[in-house]
């Protein structure tokens, strides 16, 4: 039991070794240190991370040297250009576009991160009710998040977009007017936080079902010959129980979410007049659409600076969640 | 397909005790409380609709089609004869395969090191593999578009999937350490009194337990590589190297979506990913992902 906990919580524990890293202000494990510098067990070691340690310094470490680079330049996909200091980012900076997109940027991770939480978290509570055949619910309420997105966006386009639509026409029917979801951008945010609330739930459900498992039953049964309520049993046991996966869902839902490009653009394209687009779409858009490629690198790198310092932040957040 | 797949999972599971209207029972009871089981019922239907609505359209006769049935498949055999779906199937194919084997090539020895080495600078690099996880992709991507342009690998398959390789490579590689977590080092230290390296106790001993680890790590490296719009769209230029995801979006046009055909093509890109879930959830429902993605 407990080793198949220690597997489906690979994410998990992977982060936590991750969070005993120095770099982060904590101390490595205690452990005996090799005395030769570069004993045959070393060079071994080193020897199999190297593959991996080079595909990250080409895909990550290259790029982002060189994304800050061009974004000091004024040049485009073929020529690196003149350098012009942070005019790019000053460009962004005066662009309410950028501002709008930003704000929706934040809009749209909170409430993929808290809305796909609670949906997952509900549904990983009731699938651990008495219910038949709760393997197969399972599988079937993680479809949203196996199959590809490019084809789910195409159904909810079908589903919503023209006014010849089901949903569209369902609204009709029930005397509401004809609603245009996709053009108007109030409900076009509203569709496209619900579209990625449904697309990330089961990983949500996944994440809070294997920390669910992990709750011995007789704290439930000591709750329950106490008195408690079904409500104080979720306050007081399963939350606080839960807290440290909990968090580290919500890290990775944050990360998922601030790097999200398709589900939007499959979506809306970041439209109505841009009141979709979130920073990345925009930096997108930028880049491949007005071919302003120093101004759409700098909303990137601004993008990527933020989205480290945060988790970063949340990481080490994770060493003060303790069980109660 | 994958339905089938699927319901014998859920038959497989003890069946349980059915017993209409019973409530109040003693926490321990093993008898099913249909309350439960119809909104869960209901409310996986209610998400599955958009599925359910691919798979149905693509089934449905077109608006002018002749035929007066309404089941057809004459949406499967128009993409499959008179556009380049076959084209973009193999190639999503190509990409997906080579990124799922050198993702499993490249994680397994790192997730060895992550899960049996201590020193600082092992997990200075756990942590770089989670500050890496959190860059977006767009900051990659034009960086490599012009560096991969020096190297022929842009409008390359093994170009795209060398940036799949490396968008996974942070969870694959956690996924693989977790699972060798649970290996234990006596039978590494028992191999390596008897003479083997510390090389050859990876390769007999560990990698050869980690099947269930190394599945699980397949199958998040297929999803991600299978479903990838972005990276795709950015580097592949001509439709012959198309990936299904790209391949469908030349499907829509401003006034006269055939949504016929483009459900077809979307149940042709939707029934690998579910097919390859399905079969690994039943024959190997504990490790890695494949454990939180399926297990009890």
């Amino acid at each position: 039991m407990t080793s198949t906990q220690a597997r489906s919580t690979g994410v998990i524990s992977g982060l936590a070794r991750a969070r005993k890293g120095v770099g982060l202000g904590g101390r490595g494990e205690q452990s005996p240190r090799p005395r030769r510098r570069f004993s045959y067990r070393s060079v071994t070691l080193a020897a199999l991370v190297l593959p991996s340690a080079i595909l990250v310094a080409l895909i990550y470490g290259y790029p982002a040297v060189d994304a800050l680079i061009e974004s000091l330049h004024n040049g485009n996909l073929v020529q690196t250009g003149m350098f012009v200091g942070l005019q790019n980012y000053s460009i962004d900076f005066h662009n309410p576009v950028f501002w709008q997109s930003a704000e929706f940027t934040v809009l749209y991770c909170i409430v993929g991160v808290f809305g796909s939480w609670i949906v997952g978290l509900g549904l990983a509570l009731l699938l651990r009710q008495k219910i038949h055949t709760p393997g197969l619910f399972k599988t079937l309420l993680l479809l949203p998040w196996i199959v590809p997105v490019v084809v789910t966006a195409t159904a909810w386009k079908w589903l919503i977009a023209t006014p010849a639509s089901w949903v569209p026409r369902l609204t009709e029917d029930l005397g509401l007017g004809q609603v245009l979801f996709l053009t108007t951008p109030g409900l076009a945010k509203t569709i496209v936080c619900l579209y990625k609330v449904w697309l990330s739930f089961p990983f949500m459900m996944l994440m809070a079902s294997a920390a669910l498992a992990g709750v011995p039953d007789d704290i439930y049964e000591a709750a329950r010959v106490d008195g408690a309520s079904a409500w104080q049993q979720f306050r007081g046991i399963t939350l606080p129980m839960i807290a440290r996966s909990t968090y580290i869902s919500w890290i990775l839902m944050f990360i998922f979410c601030i790097g999200d490009f398709q589900s939007i653009y499959l979506l809306t394209g970041g439209g109505p007049v841009n009141s979709t687009s979130t920073l990345i779409v925009l930096s997108y858009e930028t880049v491949f659409g007005n071919f302003q490629t120093g101004p759409g690198i700098a909303i990137g790198f601004v993008m990527m600076v933020v989205s480290v310092l945060i988790s970063v932040v949340l990481f080490r957040r994770i060493r003060k969640v303790q069980i109660a | 397909m994958s339905a089938s797949d699927m319901s014998a999972v859920g038959a497989a599971l003890p069946t349980l005790v059915e017993a209409p209207g019973s409530t109040a029972e003693p926490p321990r009871s093993r008898k099913v409380r249909w309350p439960y089981t119809l909104a869960v019922l209901v409310i996986t239907v209610v998400v599955l609709i958009p599925v359910i609505v691919t798979v149905v359209l693509s089934f449905t006769p077109q608006a002018q089609s002749t035929s007066h049935s309404v089941f057809t498949l004459e949406n499967f055999s128009y993409v499959f004869r008179q556009t380049q779906v076959l084209t973009w199937l193999r190639n999503s194919l190509i990409a997906t395969v080579a990124t799922v084997v050198v993702a499993v090539i490249v994680a397994a020895p790192a997730g060895y090191v992550l899960s049996r080495s201590r020193s600082r600078a092992i997990s200075g690099y756990a942590l770089i593999l989670f500050i890496a996880q959190s860059f977006p992709q767009i900051v990659s991507i034009v960086p490599l578009f012009v560096l991969f342009a020096h190297f022929n690998l842009n409008d390359n398959l093994f170009g795209l999937a060398i940036v799949y390789v490396s968008i996974t490579i942070s969870v694959a590689t956690w996924m693989m350490a977790a699972y060798i977590d649970t290996i234990p080092v006596a039978l590494e230290e028992a191999a390596w009194i008897d003479g083997c390296s510390l090389f050859g106790g990876f390769v007999k001993i560990v990698l050869r337990n980690s099947l269930p680890g190394i599945l699980s790590t397949a199958i998040f490296a297929f999803l991600l590589a299978w479903s990838d719009f972005l990276i795709a769209v950015v580097f592949l230029r001509s439709s012959g190297n198309y990936t299904l995801p790209i391949g469908l979006q030349t499907f829509f046009s401003e006034n006269n979506t055939e949504w016929g055909y483009v459900m077809a093509v979307s149940v042709v890109v939707l029934v690998p990913p579910v097919v390859v879930f399905g079969f690994l959830h039943r024959h190997f429902s504990v490790g890695g992902i494949g454990g939180s993605l399926a297990g009890h």
